[in-house]
């Protein structure tokens, strides 16, 4: 099985170890992981601010380069929302990502659903609380959980993951999806409403006693990490792929 | 070309794709073991009351009963009720007794609907309204009371479900914005 | 009416200076996302109920020009005078014509989003006929000239002690007391006068069905139902969009009106208008003003779908934290962010901006309305029609730029890393980013794609 990384631009720049944390998460599984080097932005910057002809490029570039492997995973509920139910706004016609769609997968579904794990590679010992954080695209998107609009059956992919570290306590903060204000650019255009809402959110996970927001989404990751240092808090972010290899806090 | 053609030749250059419609009642409708306790829990809730007659008992009684000092008050279900010389007449009625035809257990709503349309301000110049309904006159949901309304002989007919009301200053509840500041069904 | 010029980001900004204020009004709103879900969680078929709702509306917009004939036809039947108003102007000439006649000189109006996109009450007003908006929440906002915040609750920008104010200045009410219940109850007693001394009455239209040819409105207060049961003319102003194929359709939206819109089983009065009253007037205006048009597109017409509930605005995280006056369209939050560019890009196209695409309203919409792609795809309008501003567009052109060259976005990368650990903290204190109190990322050493590399090479 040949597996593709792939590793939001970001993501590259500022969290290699969330990157790291994921081939090794997977290698860890028996899993041959590939990193495509001449991967760049999966475009959906430019989609959110309207610009289709970029998006469409990129759509397109990203089909050329990760449409021959068996699968391609990536650690960002988002970019992979964006690749798997977006591009066909731009690219719905094309015979390659038509083949390629289905077979790309966010790092939590991958291992669930394809890889059917029912252990971790090595045992791991988190003896900490941790606040779920269940980010927008990841949740609505993905289907990562049930959202608390709807009225279906409750379930929780990282939920459901998380139980198979030790010592591990999970809690939900209050209103337990609702977005964190990152937004992509809405970020920098609308600061003073992201940065309000990432405030609100940051204070919900808190005050679950929680001692780690764990998330699988670096992006919002980022933004409440931005918060949390700015207000010297002690609480900590962490990409579930951390927990799950037992780096934990320490990377 | 008048504006009604103009909008119709656009409506129907501009049609998109739709579905047939839907069967509504493929669907199955939450139902009530006891429609009439589910209809007193919620009327309760929203600024009302319910209650069934006991063997005995009449409406007025029990309208003296829970407003013993009461104003002008108005039976419109006794025959031969007064009339009333113009909608505006019945600004100073206090109680109003007016029958409601149907009630739906998931909404505590009560149908009412007259003929004659003239004195329909009655239902909402009252300040306390009596809404008297047939016992067995209870469904569960709001397609059911829809089956069982015939509405286009009707001027005027409305589904009423406990008393006016307002959360427009701070989301605070407040009972009585323009219409009944109560509102009482009896089951008879 | 509502000035046009509105920047969000900037009318937000503001609007979180007070941040007590501004909580309040994200948890005020909130409760009522709250009540939604708890009303919503007691019908085991609520899903499948908003499912029908979309397919009747979705039905029904197919074959809008049929289902507006039909109407006309049969509303014509029950003595009921129709009209048709091609956009704003038309719509407010026709229900002035109509009050002209009969020489009306005070009219009272229920809630009507319509009247208000339409910006009937100056033109009213400018014709000497007196307005009173009669729903409380309209009625403040009206005494405050200005638009309402909220299109289900009008004022819920505003505490008890501004509105406490405004009735102790209009309407002579205590000054200083501020309990909601006397507050309530002392415009209680003002509209009941005007009740009994209007000429007409004006309501908007939450369902029209084609098969009665009747209308219906839903009030908790009461208001339409004194507003036309008492003056002897009322005018009916419906968006076209309001139709509804069958009465048995009834059982279907009033059962996710309320529910959606405030929590509640169904609204206290939900009436039906079929006929005039004996010696009266019943007239029921068509407006289309910008809706054919959007009929025709592929990406929005779905938006035509709405029935006004409100939902959207109420979970919308940035609504909650900005309230509807940061919107430049006269209809906030999330539905009025893709109506609003629909109408006008140049104008509206910012809005579709102001949203983080979170997708939660797309959830609580009862009729499934795809409400935060269609934020997405007005941006593609925006981008398209030039109303970016330029750094932003130069921004993304450079975006573009690096997506299709990697090796410079990974030299730039490069260069991020080892400028910002040493770049002093007065140079981003005032970006965008750090402004209003977040600190940058930590920045690593190596890219991931340099430890990958340096790692392929060690096992090799």
């Amino acid at each position: 099985m040949k597996v593709a990384l792939f590793i939001p631009c970001f993501v590259n720049d500022l969290y290699p170890h969330v990157a790291m944390a994921t081939a090794e998460l997977l290698e860890g599984y028996g899993v041959d992981v590939h990193y495509p080097l001449a991967q760049s932005c999966c475009g959906q910057p430019l989609s959110n601010n309207g610009d289709s002809q970029g998006a469409c490029d990129a759509a397109r570039r990203f089909t050329g380069i990760f449409k021959d492997y068996d699968y391609v995973v990536s650690p960002s509920g988002s970019c992979t929302a964006h690749v798997k139910h977006h591009y066909p706004w731009y690219i719905a016609d094309n015979a390659d990502y038509q083949a390629l769609q289905p077979r790309i997968y966010e790092i939590v579904e991958f291992l669930q659903d394809v890889l059917k794990v029912e252990k971790l590679p090595k045992p791991v010992y988190f003896p900490h609380t941790v606040s779920i954080h269940q980010s927008c695209h990841g949740l609505r998107e993905l289907g990562h959980a049930a959202p608390s609009e709807l009225m279906i059956p409750y379930h929780s992919r990282l939920e459901r993951i998380l139980q198979l570290v030790d010592g591990i306590e999970i809690k939900q903060p209050e209103r337990r999806d609702e977005c964190c204000g990152f937004g992509g650019t809405f970020s920098v255009d609308e600061p003073e409403v992201s940065v309000a809402m990432g405030e609100d959110r940051v204070a919900q996970h808190e005050a679950t006693g929680a001692q780690y927001i764990v998330g699988a989404d670096p992006s919002c990751l980022m933004h409440m990490g931005g918060i949390i240092r700015h207000r010297c808090r002690p609480i900590r972010p962490l990409h579930i792929v951390e927990i799950l290899t037992g780096r934990g806090g320490a990377a | 070309m008048s504006s009604r053609e103009q909008i119709l030749a656009r409506l129907r250059q501009n049609r998109p794709q739709g579905p047939a419609l839907p069967d509504i009642d493929a669907v199955p409708f939450i139902t009530f073991d006891d429609k009439f306790d589910a209809f007193r829990t919620l009327v309760r809730n929203l600024g009302g009351d319910a209650v069934q007659l006991a063997d005995g008992d009449s409406v007025l009684g029990v309208v003296q009963q829970r407003w013993p000092q009461h104003g002008r008050l108005v039976d419109l279900t006794v025959e031969n009720h007064e009339e009333s010389p113009s909608p505006h007449a019945w600004h100073d009625v206090d109680v109003a007794i007016v029958p409601g035809e149907l009630a739906v257990a998931e909404s505590a709503a009560v149908w009412v609907s007259h003929a004659d349309n003239q004195w329909r301000s009655i239902y909402f110049l009252t300040q306390k309204l009596v809404l008297v309904v047939p016992r067995d006159a209870i469904v569960d949901t709001m397609r059911d009371a829809y089956r069982r309304i015939a509405i286009r002989e009707q001027g005027f007919g409305g589904f009423i479900s406990g008393s006016s009301r307002t959360a427009d200053i701070e989301q605070s509840l407040v009972m009585g914005a323009h219409g009944a500041m109560a509102a009482l069904v009896v089951f008879v | 009416m509502k000035n046009d010029n509105i920047n969000h980001a900037a009318a937000a900004a503001a609007f979180l200076q007070d941040r007590e204020q501004a909580r309040w009004h994200d948890s005020a709103i909130w409760w009522v996302r709250q009540k939604r879900d708890m009303q919503a969680k007691q019908l085991p078929e609520w899903e499948q109920l908003r499912a029908l709702a979309q397919q009747i509306k979705a039905h029904t917009l197919s074959r809008l020009d049929d289902y507006l004939q039909q109407f006309q036809a049969n509303a014509e039947k029950n003595g009921v005078t129709v009209h048709w108003a091609a956009d704003a102007d038309e719509h407010n000439r026709i229900v002035h014509g109509i009050l002209a006649a009969e020489g009306v000189k005070k009219l009272v109006k229920s809630k009507s989003m319509l009247t208000e996109e339409c910006g009937l009450n100056p033109y009213l007003e400018q014709h000497g006929i007196e307005v009173i908006d009669t729903d409380l929440g309209e009625r403040i906002v009206q005494l405050r000239q200005e638009p309402p915040s909220h299109i289900v609750m009008p004022a819920i920008h505003l505490k008890k002690e501004q509105i406490s104010e405004l009735f102790h200045r209009e309407l002579g009410t205590e000054a200083g007391n501020n309990d909601p219940t006397y507050l309530t109850h002392a415009a209680r007693a003002n509209l009941r006068e005007h009740f009994l001394t209007a000429d007409a009455g004006l309501t908007g239209v939450n369902f029209a069905i084609a098969e009665t040819g009747g209308v219906v409105v839903c009030t908790n207060e009461g208001n339409a139902d004194l507003g036309t049961a008492l003056p002897p003319i009322h005018i009916a102003s419906m968006g076209l969009e309001k139709i509804i194929p069958r009465l048995e359709h009834l059982g279907v939206f009033t059962r996710l009106l309320a529910r959606s819109a405030i929590g509640s089983p169904i609204t206290t009065y939900t009436s039906h208008f079929h006929r005039a009253r004996p010696g009266g007037q019943m007239h029921i205006v068509i407006v289309d003003n910008g809706r054919s048009d959007i009929l025709g597109n592929d990406d929005f017409y779905q938006s035509l779908r709405c029935i006004r509930c409100g939902a959207c605005m109420n979970t919308c995280p940035v609504y909650r934290r900005s309230t509807g006056h940061s919107y430049s369209y006269i209809i906030p939050g999330p539905i009025g962010s893709t109506l609003g560019p629909s109408r006008d890009i140049k104008k509206h196209g910012s809005m579709a901006f102001a949203c983080t695409t979170c997708g939660s309203c797309s959830n609580v919409c009862p009729v499934k309305i795809n409400l935060h792609e269609q934020l997405v795809l007005q941006r593609k309008r925006a981008f398209d029609a030039g109303t970016l501003k330029p750094a932003k567009k130069m921004g993304l052109l450079a975006m573009r730029f690096l997506t299709q060259h990697p090796s410079l976005m990974d030299a730039g990368g490069k260069v991020m890393r080892k400028v910002v650990p040493i770049v002093p903290d007065s140079l981003t204190r005032h970006s965008a980013w750090s402004r209003p109190g977040r600190a940058l990322p930590e920045m690593p050493e190596q890219s991931f794609k340099e430890m990958w590399q340096a790692r392929q090479e060690k096992k090799s």
